[in-house]
């Protein structure tokens, strides 16, 4: 009994850390430049196959290809935003008017990246293997090395990130920024490079969960958006905006995907879209929210 | 009297546009109307949105939702019912779910109630799916096929109700009050019309002509499974088609969504290898430079034509 | 300012589009239409098993100056137009009538995987043209009883008895059966459990589980902690994948482990290295062996193609079906479906499979093999008979687990 109690929650903590890495990016550039990504998974999706392709063709460590990946996604979601979002941002008259507008630019972009991917890589399923042996740690428990690295690099990279956020000069901006565009732009904050900053941030953060996600899952063109609802639902479990929240909405969906697939492996996508309705409707500002 | 007689010929102008469209069986092929029932399902899902989500500005993602209630329905009775039946249900079963989403959803706001309805099409999916493998032990369904003519007419049929209905909608007491919910809910509440009820109504009537829609549409289909039936391609489309036309005015939808659909069948024959990205960077240019819509251009245009006109 | 331009743009564009006109038919090449996944949750399967196959019989046949047609006197070249069914049975279906109503193309090759083969068939049938089924096929679809269908591909109904009887014929004493919560994994569980029942393997575990898993671990750790000797998955590539990774991260092996659909396709030991699935077993099955025609085949494809042989499930099927298709043409003198169906039905050609014929239910019956098994980077047929290409190695070698650089 014990011994299962651990594997559940073991499981869980393990695909807690993916979850929670691909959502961090989504819960950032909809908590700050207030863009509901739907493209998000196929941010996801070029991390993969970047760092498949780095692994494959040039036999770059999937580690270090986080060097590679980072920067270039980064770099494409800064460009995205000011050429698009900026726009529809100054075009929109409210900001629920944006916030629409830009959720289907974004669907928009999703065709484009998901096609662009199809031309570059072919529409067929790829994948590597790496780390993939158990390691044991002496009596008996086994974890799978990927993931366990995985965990690791997710808890790493989102501690970094937070301390970025709330230590360092940009981050304050960032912040400022979030809470109250308008006086921010007053005291000097340019908050058109703000936005596009978080903006191009997120889209790291899912590049890089794109490079974890490769470490353990198939790659192929079309994988995004099972991603992008996943992160949508950690997002609103965590409270959106909230890095932290997101952090442990992941973690805890984790647990409750593989507490039900325990029980009833049919019902665990249902579960996670109920949960995250009835959240909706009781407490919109998520678990950890205020 | 200028005022009269230009709505009068408007009036005649769609009549007969309206009786074209009743005959073209008669002089046109097979596929031109697969074609343009393919557009009138469109159209229907489009126009629907707007009723509801036009004016209040709520971005509802659960058209698949209601569209696959109206084909699950229709997989489900196929060969036992006559049409009538089948589309009754159909439209019902999807009035009463949104009549019970409207209800719990009447607290969120903004996007939240975007993921909501777009959670919803992923769950139902999901259910339908679970109870498919463990109570009824399948999950493919043939849908008995039905004849061109009848498909045609019947999304005809609902769509011309559809319209009426959305004018008159849009043109009484309610509509305007609708209008205010979108631009201060809060005050909306002072012009003497129940905003809650009336925003759920209006949903559930949304709903409605999707289930309709979905009824119809599964006969063409011949097979669904849940995934078919629960797309949420068919949450996204019907609200780009919208926005693309512009929501202000009646027509809006219908030219987005005439005018997408085509382009949809365009490019998936002619460029099947590039149909996401020439269909994707349309959509995004769209969105960013037509902020309201083809019709929202065109008034503007027309604007700017009668004042040069003025000038001269 | 840009918006005025653009809209203008844009109605010029529809205006163009309007006056495209549907491609001429004169009788100087035969047009086949084919709906297909290009893009959309299908395209990525539809890229890795059936997709390329058509496309190198075109060219094949093109090469050859095309297919001899009496009623003509002359050899026709074969043009293939696809069109992008987005992955979704709506646009399939109408895009299907499109090329059957409007574009008028001479021949329908099949859409892919079993929904759409089952939404096409019935469309087929109604306006008389052949469908000959590719990638997938259900039992339940031949209850349709469609003239214009002809059934290439193998099933769960010739597939489970042979794993069945390959299990007892290895000593595998007991089994856990898991399956994706679909007409896919149904079907074949509904197979698989009472032929193994049968064979005296004992079921101890059967779940079934929703069609997005991400994480086998559970299963599987019950699985073992069940002790079976053979666990058994029916699902699609995704759930392969992950659970060949998932068992070898947890150093999970048992004596038996099979797949359905994705041990067959090349990416699978491309991913892991043929050292680790050494020993996996997977529905198909040919390989370069199974008949003179198949090595042929690969080569072939290897020299005509721009990838390698992707496919050790369907791909001699398809192929060899097209080869049927093309010489029951000939035969027949015409372009006439109903002639070449006739002749489709009763005629045996030889192919790259051997001999291919349809029964009197229209369904390919003559498989190359119906189970397969990764030994030394060759996806074996290990049925039991004539069909086998190699002994089956039971038990399962352990994950190669650390690699050593």
């Amino acid at each position: 009994m014990i011994e299962t109690i651990l594997n559940v929650v073991v499981d869980g903590l393990l695909i807690g850390g993916i979850y929670a890495l691909i959502a961090v990016g989504l819960s950032l550039q909809y908590g700050v430049a207030k863009v509901l990504n739907i493209a998000h998974g196929e941010f996801i999706m070029l991390g993969g196959f970047i760092t498949w392709t780095s692994y494959k063709v040039f036999g770059i460590n999937p580690l270090l290809s986080v060097a590679i990946c980072g920067p270039l996604i980064f770099v494409l979601g800064f460009v995205l935003h000011l050429a698009l979002f900026k726009r529809i941002r100054m075009t929109s008259e409210t900001e629920g008017a944006f916030e629409g507008n830009s959720m289907l630019a974004c669907f928009g972009l999703m065709f484009i990246i998901q096609n662009v991917a199809i031309l570059i890589w072919g529409a067929g399923i790829k994948g590597y293997s790496y780390l993939g042996f158990p390691v044991s740690f002496g009596g008996g428990a086994v974890f799978p090395a990927n993931r366990l690295t995985t965990l690791a690099v997710a808890v790493i990279i989102c501690i970094v990130f937070y301390l970025f956020l709330s230590r360092s000069h940009m981050g304050k901006g960032i912040r400022a920024a979030a809470q109250d565009p308008d006086t921010a732009q007053l005291v000097g904050v340019d908050i058109n490079r703000v936005l596009a900053l978080c903006f191009g941030f997120g889209a790291l953060m899912a590049g890089l969960a794109g490079t974890l996600v490769s470490m353990c899952y198939k790659v192929e063109p079309t994988m995004g958006l099972e991603y992008t609802i996943i992160a949508i639902i950690v997002v609103v479990l965590g409270g959106m905006g909230s890095i932290l929240g997101s952090f442990l909405g992941g973690i805890l969906l984790g647990l409750i995907g593989s507490l039900v697939s325990h029980i009833e492996p049919g019902l665990t996508l249902a579960s996670f879209y109920l949960i995250f309705m009835i959240l909706l409707l009781v407490k919109p500002t998520g678990i950890f929210g205020k | 009297m200028i005022l009269k007689s230009k709505r009068l010929f408007y009036l005649l102008c769609l009549l007969l546009f309206l009786l074209i469209m009743l005959l073209s069986p008669l002089y046109t092929s097979d596929y031109f109307l697969i074609l343009v029932s393919n557009i009138l399902m469109y159209i229907v899902l489009t126009v629907s949105w707007t009723i509801f989500s036009g004016p209040t500005g709520y971005i509802s993602l659960a058209p698949a939702a209601f569209f696959g209630i109206g084909i699950y329905t229709s997989a489900i009775m196929g060969s036992q019912f006559s049409l009538p039946v089948i589309l009754a249900t159909g439209a019902a079963a999807a009035f009463c779910c949104a009549l019970l989403v409207g209800m719990v959803t009447l607290r969120l706001q903004g996007i939240y109630f975007t993921i909501f309805t777009f959670g919803l099409v992923e769950l139902l999916g999901e259910v339908v799916q679970w109870w498919e493998v463990n109570v009824t032990g399948t999950t493919g369904r043939i849908v008995p096929g039905t004849e061109y003519t009848t498909v045609y007419y019947t999304m005809l049929g609902i769509a011309v109700v559809l319209m009426l209905t959305a004018y008159i909608i849009k043109h009484s007491r309610y509509g305007l009050a609708l209008q205010s919910i979108g631009e201060y809910e809060e005050a909306a509440g002072h012009t003497g019309v129940n905003v809650t009820a009336l925003k759920i109504v209006s949903f559930a009537v949304s709903a409605l002509f999707m289930g309709a829609c979905g009824v119809i549409m599964a006969t063409r289909w011949t097979y669904i499974d849940p995934s078919i039936a629960f797309n949420p391609l068919f949450s996204f489309l019907p609200v780009l088609m919208a926005i693309f036309g512009g929501v202000a005015h009646l027509f809006g939808p219908v030219i987005g969504a005439v005018i997408f659909s085509y382009l949809e069948e365009f490019l998936t024959t002619q460029f099947p290898y590039y149909y996401m990205l020439i269909f994707g960077v349309i959509l995004v240019i769209a969105i960013v430079y037509l902020p309201t819509g083809l019709t929202g251009l065109i008034r503007k245009l027309g604007g700017r034509l009668r004042r040069r006109h003025a000038n001269t | 300012m840009f918006g005025k331009k653009f809209f203008f743009g844009l109605i010029f564009f529809m205006i163009a589009v309007l006056f495209v006109s549907s491609p001429c038919l004169a009788k100087d090449k035969i047009v086949i239409g084919q709906p297909f996944s290009l893009s959309g949750p299908l395209a990525s399967g539809a890229a890795s098993s059936s997709g390329p196959f058509y496309k190198l019989w075109v060219k094949q046949v093109n090469a050859d100056g095309g297919i001899y047609v009496e009623e003509y006197g002359k050899k026709l070249p074969v043009e293939l137009i696809r069109y992008d069914d987005k992955s979704d049975v709506g646009t399939m279906t109408k895009l299907l009538e499109k090329l059957i109503l409007e574009d008028e193309v001479d021949f329908i090759f099949p859409p892919w995987s079993t929904a759409m083969l089952y939404a096409a068939a019935p469309i087929c049938n109604k306006h008389g043209y052949i469908l000959i089924g590719g990638a997938g096929g259900a039992v339940k679809l031949k209850d349709l009883d469609l003239p214009y269908f002809f059934q290439v591909l193998n099933d769960a109904e010739t597939q489970m008895p042979e794993l069945a009887e390959i299990f007892a014929d290895i000593g595998v004493k007991s089994a856990a059966v898991v399956y994706r919560g679909d007409l896919h994994g149904i079907e074949y569980s509904e197979f698989s459990i009472p032929e193994f029942k049968e064979k005296g393997i004992e079921v101890k575990m059967q779940q079934s589980y929703s069609p997005g898993i991400k994480d086998m671990s559970s299963l599987m750790k019950k699985a073992k902690s069940k002790n079976v000797d053979a666990f058994v998955v029916h699902d699609y590539p995704g759930a392969t994948m992950l659970g060949t990774s998932q068992a070898m991260e947890l150093g999970i092996n048992f004596k038996a482990l099979h797949f359905n659909v994705g041990p067959c396709f090349t990416f699978y030991p491309n991913t892991f290295g043929s050292e680790v699935v050494e020993g996996v077993i997977g529905c198909g099955a040919w390989n370069g062996k199974s008949t003179p025609g198949a090595q042929d085949l690969i080569d072939r494809f290897n020299k005509n193609m721009d990838q390698k042989m992707p496919d050790y499930w369907g791909g001699l099927f398809y192929y060899s079906s097209l080869q049927h298709f093309r010489q029951a043409i000939e035969e027949a003198g015409t372009l006439d479906q109903e002639k070449i169906r006739d002749v489709m039905a009763s005629k045996t050609y030889k192919t790259d499979l051997g001999d291919f014929w349809y029964n009197e239910d229209r369904i390919f019956t003559n498989h190359p093999g119906q189970i397969g098994q990764w030994q030394n980077g060759v996806f074996e047929v290990i049925d039991t008979g004539e069909k086998r290409t190699a002994e089956p190695i039971y038990p399962k070698p352990k994950w190669p687990g650390k690699k050593k650089k």
